[in-house]
């Protein structure tokens, strides 16, 4: 599969990067959840779209460590887009506040990197312009 | 359509040498059972176990509740798609062991979550503290991937749950409740002064984990379309959920649909009870908004004057849940939303991660992160270790005494958003 630059992608989830950074424009974020849904803002302030929902899936903000966000590349400010990441920012906030992640083992971590990676392609599979 | 529901109520559960069911007793005969659910390669070993109501028995992590029911007359068969061919199910007369259920388990990740207690505190925030549990423990190979191993688990607990209805075939029911839905223009003519109301039944639809099936359809690959509300009630839809516990809507629950028995209980004489959009809540936004505009479609088409909404699910539903709202008031119909509440453990922060103008008239399930208090158990089925790493469960949530402190999202079932609990709240 040839680059796509399309679209936009941020993440702190390790499987993520290493499965799709060679196929998209992938951006790793250091960080936690909320710092990739930080970093996300930014970009939709600079004119990218949310393509996938930040909350995506039932897994809590406070609970998982990982989030991947998938963006379309663009230029005007997509007013749907900032509303439903600055909600979004505040559930996170509001679940870490009452309850922040905890340090979870090995083989956990690699789970919640599972589920992420599965509901991000879940969301991959439903763009039509992708194969 | 038209079913009949045979109601077998089942009063207690046994292992026994002959499968069947005898004065309110349901025998269940192991090795049969055994025989029937057995031959997966994915999974090393099944144990059967029982858990009764009122017991000191707590059940974890549950996978997946279901009720055992069997067709008796008419096309299909129970789960239909799956189990049985695509016929279209929801006519004819159905049995049903009232008071019995499968409950499967099993750790297909390390956080799952799902806690059924059968006596205590937390038996009043669950409906299947009240029935008599089949549990299945399922055992997967080494290295077994997830949805591999979920897949294993929810054809298990059908299996067993068909079986087990099996039972009920040529027992007399104790009580005989009939479902109809005459199709749409004969409706109309039948009840011309009644508001036509219809049901909008959101299905969980995101990803691994997070899966429904429609006819053995995953739902995420479906547009909303239009079911009689019969056809649930003979299994066309099942749940592959296993994640958020107290919310997810498990199979038990797509049968025993409370918004569908009530909508029915006042058709005909309140409102016209037209039929039920199904639709789903799939990760991206323009699934979400195609969705959304084919509820509000139908929803037109049907001429509709209200319908209710119901939820399955937390976060990025609460956006399919607006759109949902938002666009069928567009089309000048009445709107009533069922969802469950995050809003924190004192109950005073924002409930839903999205909000419409247009959600005037909204009904809770509950606060899914109020902090409860599990005492220990007796008898554990299943697995205690995941108390730590469970949704709603923390850093020594499980304190060495086996008793558990959590929020209520550990709770099989307790904020239903189809309203399948006893929890709610009341503006003063």
């Amino acid at each position: 599969m040839a680059m796509n630059n399309k679209y936009l992608i941020i993440t702190n989830n390790p499987s993520v990067w290493e499965s799709y950074n060679s196929k998209f424009c992938t951006e790793f974020v250091e960080g936690a959840y909320i710092d990739v849904l930080v970093k996300v803002r930014n970009k939709i302030h600079e004119g990218s779209q949310l393509i996938t929902h930040p909350l995506m899936g039932s897994v809590k903000p406070n609970e998982t460590p990982y989030r991947s966000i998938i963006l379309q590349n663009g230029s005007n400010t997509d007013m749907q887009s900032v509303e439903i990441i600055e909600s979004s920012i505040e559930s996170c906030l509001r679940f870490q506040k009452d309850r922040p992640t905890p340090n979870w083992s090995d083989k956990v971590l690699k789970d919640f990197q599972f589920v992420d990676i599965r509901l991000f392609e879940s969301a991959i599979s439903s763009l039509p312009d992708i194969i | 359509m038209r079913l009949e529901l045979g109601k077998i109520f089942i009063k207690n559960i046994e292992f026994g040498g002959q499968t069947k069911v005898e004065n309110g007793t349901l025998y269940v005969n192991k090795d049969e059972l055994l025989q029937e659910i057995g031959g997966d390669s994915r999974l090393t070993k099944i144990e059967l176990d029982i858990a009764k109501p009122g017991e000191e028995t707590r059940i974890m992590p549950v996978k997946d509740v279901i009720e055992p029911r069997v067709k008796v007359e008419g096309p299909g068969g129970i789960f239909p798609g799956v189990l049985s061919k695509v016929d279209v199910v929801g006519s004819g007369k159905t049995n049903v062991l009232k008071g019995a259920a499968v409950v499967t388990t099993g750790k297909i990740v390390g956080f799952q979550e799902g806690i059924i207690d059968m006596s205590g505190p937390g038996a009043d925030y669950t409906p299947f503290s009240k029935t008599n549990n089949l549990v299945i423990v399922c055992t997967p190979i080494e290295n077994l991937q997830q949805h591999e191993h979920e897949h294993a688990v929810r054809m298990v607990g059908l299996k067993a749950a068909a079986y087990l209805g099996e039972a009920g075939k040529n027992v007399k029911p104790d009580e005989v409740k009939v479902y109809e839905t005459l199709p749409f223009v004969e409706g109309l003519k039948m009840y011309p002064e009644l508001p036509r109301v219809a049901y909008v039944y959101m299905l969980q639809t995101q990803g691994l984990l997070h899966d429904t099936y429609v006819y053995g359809v995953d739902a995420k690959r479906i547009v909303p379309t239009l079911m009689y509300p019969t056809e649930m009630m003979d299994g066309a839809i099942l749940s592959g959920n296993c994640v958020s516990a107290c919310d997810k809507n498990p199979t038990y629950n797509h049968v025993n649909n409370p918004v569908i028995e009530d909508l029915y209980e006042r058709h005909g004489v309140d409102f016209n009870f037209v039929g039920v959009i199904i639709t789903n809540e799939n990760v991206t936004l323009m699934d979400k908004e195609r969705s959304s505009n084919w509820t509000a479609k139908l929803a037109e088409y049907l001429n509709l004057d209200a319908v209710i909404i119901s939820e399955e699910g937390f976060g990025n539903p609460d956006t399919d849940l607006m759109m949902n709202c938002k666009k069928i008031t567009a089309k000048g119909i009445k709107t009533v939303l069922i969802t469950d509440e995050y809003a924190g453990r004192d109950g005073a922060s924002q409930s839903l991660a999205d909000a419409d103008k247009a959600a005037d008239a909204v009904v809770t399930g509950g606060n899914a992160n109020e902090v409860i208090e599990l005492p220990a158990m007796k008898k554990v089925i299943g697995y205690l270790e995941p108390a730590d790493i469970i949704a709603g469960g923390f850093d020594g949530s499980l304190r060495p005494d086996g008793s558990i402190v959590a929020e209520l999202q550990v709770i099989t079932g307790a904020t239903s958003e189809i309203g399948f609990n006893k929890l709610s709240a009341t503006q003063y």
